[in-house]
């Protein structure tokens, strides 16, 4: 299809649209519509929380997107987990290994860390997990 | 005006140029002047760029035939980025990747069967296919943070806007044009 | 050309596309640690009563079965030490003769009957212990009773010993045991896809889905998954590690794997790995190979039955069986040293 198929008569008239035009009209409005929907429904979106599982305090989702700290309680004392730019890490905790601190920073959907003496996990949710249960 | 003049003048290989080759270097200089002119411009987000340079891709689609577009838009990314100084950069990895979806979506658009479209129709989906080229370049081969997808409805809903101004300017050119061709007549 | 940007064009809207969850997971929070129900492609309601089935009956295996909260298997232990026999539940008694023979099966590395040094450790305790370890003297003193499965005799639901010096403690099995019941729940409610993970031992079940379960196993020595495996039809993995319980006096470490030959934890190994049918055979292998040690554990795994098994030795040496290196993938990089051992 070239110029010869599309008419061009005078200024007023170019900026007519066809009805090809209002088809990709309506189907940029749903395209965004439904971009919207599926990445900023929820908190954070997906791969964007983690899921803090704590003897005392139950399970919870956190966003990782909003920074702050959290102080859980587990059976040795208080630990604390700080969430930083899309990250979750432990950085106090009361146990004798410290193995949940040296693990670092998480992000990626299934990295996980625990601290098995206060009874407290991390794990990094997301839509492709890269293991579905993780033997300790 | 003499379209043979620059090559004779700069080079002493003679080389037989046809009238596309030199229709396609005029209008593959127009947009990159356009584009290097819109890397001057300071941007809020990297890869936010009102796109004028998508006008004459989209006006050269409809006037020459997407043959034409392809190499414009095509000699715009390369010779762009020299100018700018970003060839082979990432910068230059998403440029090409963007051109080469909407590139890609303009031949789909000319083998497409229904309902004409107007160049607003064009340039919008034109600029959609170029940003999300772009994001997915962007997202596969560089960041594949996924902090980065809660950005895509926004960059997605610019490319949007800047689909409708550039399928307004364009409009207005090839109408202009027209009318100029027919006046002369 | 055209193909290529077809095929971003796919990646892309791939890359949109919304993907169904059908994984039902649920954590539990039972038998002192974190229990993970995951359940694939189950109804909603289903899956919600066969997981409140779950979390009931783990909680009276909780009450049932505890090594030191007063209840029926302390109750027991009292009776046992005062000599005289004890009425026991038909449960606890499929569990004593389980017990037993896994126990011999093991040549005595597993041992259940040595609740008294386990308690003198400090380890009958939900803070952990905090040392100092207990002297080497009542240590020997406890060893010389030799307290053991085949001391213990059931006859008409009635429990006695011949050694007064027998303290049950099923806390190297009793997670395996509640896993297998789990699952057995799960399967009498038709979800035939699913994971039970408690504490990070698990039995998997099925698929999820179009592929096999995906299961990492922990790195005994730094974060995170050191391998993986993939687990199709009905499996258990279960890993005995230094890192789960221990406590730190002067320097040293003590963890709670309690070698009942020497009376003090298990040395040589940092962490197994076993993988059978059973969850409650798994984890009583686990530990027996985690006490039998790096030169000892295929003759123990080949006692036990067990032809997929990983040692990590506390070098960080990874040794396995023909089996299990088969099915491994390691998922650091570069790979630890690896030693194939035949059984």
């Amino acid at each position: 299809m070239t110029a010869s198929a599309i008419p061009y008569r005078s200024i007023a008239g170019a900026l007519r649209p066809t009805p090809g035009d209002i088809a990709v009209a309506l189907l940029t409005v749903v395209l965004l519509v439904g971009l919207y929907l599926h990445f900023w429904s929820g908190v954070g979106g997906e791969g964007e929380r983690a899921r803090i599982v704590s003897a005392d305090n139950g399970v919870q989702i956190v966003p990782l997107n909003e920074d702050r700290t959290l102080t859980l309680h587990g059976p040795l004392g208080d630990s604390v987990i700080e969430i930083h730019d899309g990250r979750i890490r432990f950085i106090e905790s009361p146990c004798q290994g410290k193995q949940c601190i040296h693990a670092g920073w998480l992000h990626s959907a299934g990295s996980f860390a625990a601290c098995l003496p206060n009874r407290i996990s991390i794990t990094v949710l997301g839509r492709n997990r890269h293991f579905d249960s993780i033997n300790y | 005006m003499n379209p043979t003049e620059p090559s004779e003048a700069s080079s002493p290989i003679i080389v037989m140029t046809t009238r596309d080759d030199h229709r396609i270097a005029w209008l593959a200089a127009l947009a990159i002047v356009i584009h290097v002119a819109e890397a001057a411009i300071p941007s809020p987000m990297p890869g936010v760029k009102p796109g004028l340079a998508n006008v004459i891709t989209v006006a050269v689609f409809i006037e020459f035939g997407w043959r034409t577009a392809a190499w414009v838009s095509l000699l715009r990314v390369l010779v762009g980025s020299l100018v700018i100084g970003s060839f082979l950069t990432p910068g230059f990895a998403l440029s090409l990747t963007g051109a080469a979806v909407s590139v890609a979506v303009l031949g789909l658009i000319r083998l497409w069967p229904g309902p004409s479209l107007s160049p607003l129709g064009v340039c919008m989906l034109s600029s959609l296919s170029h940003m999300a080229g772009q994001f997915s370049a962007a997202y596969l081969l560089f960041i594949p943070h996924p902090g980065m997808l809660t950005l895509l409805p926004v960059l997605m809903t610019l490319a949007a806007v800047f689909g409708l101004v550039s399928g307004v300017i364009t409009s207005l050119l090839l109408a202009s044009l027209h009318g100029r061709v027919a006046n002369s007549e | 050309m055209r193909k290529a940007f077809i095929l971003v064009l796919v990646l892309l809207s791939s890359a949109c596309g919304r993907q169904e969850t059908k994984l039902h997971d649920t954590q539990l929070l039972v038998m002192g640690t974190l229990v993970n129900v995951s359940i694939w492609d189950g109804d909603d309601d289903v899956a919600a009563v066969a997981t409140a089935g779950v979390e009931q009956r783990l909680r009276e295996m909780h009450r049932d079965l505890h090594a030191w909260q007063p209840g029926p298997l302390t109750r027991v232990n009292e009776a046992l030490a005062a000599g005289k026999s004890a009425p026991v539940s038909e449960e606890a008694a499929m569990l004593i003769r389980r017990g037993s023979e896994l126990s011999r099966q093991s040549g005595g590395l597993f041992n259940p009957a040595i609740g008294d040094l386990i308690a003198l450790w400090g380890f009958h305790n939900d803070d952990g212990p905090h040392g100092p370890p207990p002297d080497a003297a009542s240590v020997r003193a406890l060893l010389a009773k030799a307290p053991a499965m085949s001391d213990l005799h059931i006859e008409d639901g009635s429990l006695r010993s011949e050694n007064p010096a027998v303290q049950l403690d099923f806390g190297g099995f009793a997670k395996g045991y509640a896993v297998d019941e789990a699952v057995r729940i799960l399967r009498e409610h038709h979800l035939n896809n699913a994971i039970v993970n408690a504490g990070g031992d698990l039995r998997a079940v099925g698929r999820h889905g179009d592929r096999p379960w995906r299961i990492g196993i922990r790195d005994p020595r730094g974060p995170g998954v050191i391998a993986s495996v993939e687990v199709e039809g009905d499996e258990s993995v279960f890993t005995s590690g230094d890192y789960e319980r221990y406590f730190e006096y002067e320097g040293k470490r003590y963890h709670h794997i309690i070698d009942p030959r020497s009376g003090f934890p298990a040395v040589g190994s940092s962490s197994v790995t076993t993988i059978s049918k059973e969850a409650i055979v798994a984890d009583a292998s686990a530990t027996a190979l985690f006490v039998a040690g790096p030169d000892a554990w295929v003759r123990t795994a080949k006692a036990m039955g067990i032809d997929q098994a990983m040692l990590i030795d506390d070098k960080g040496k990874v040794y396995m069986t023909p089996a299990m290196a088969k099915r491994i993938h390691f998922e650091v990089d570069p790979p630890p040293p690896i030693e194939v051992v035949a059984p």
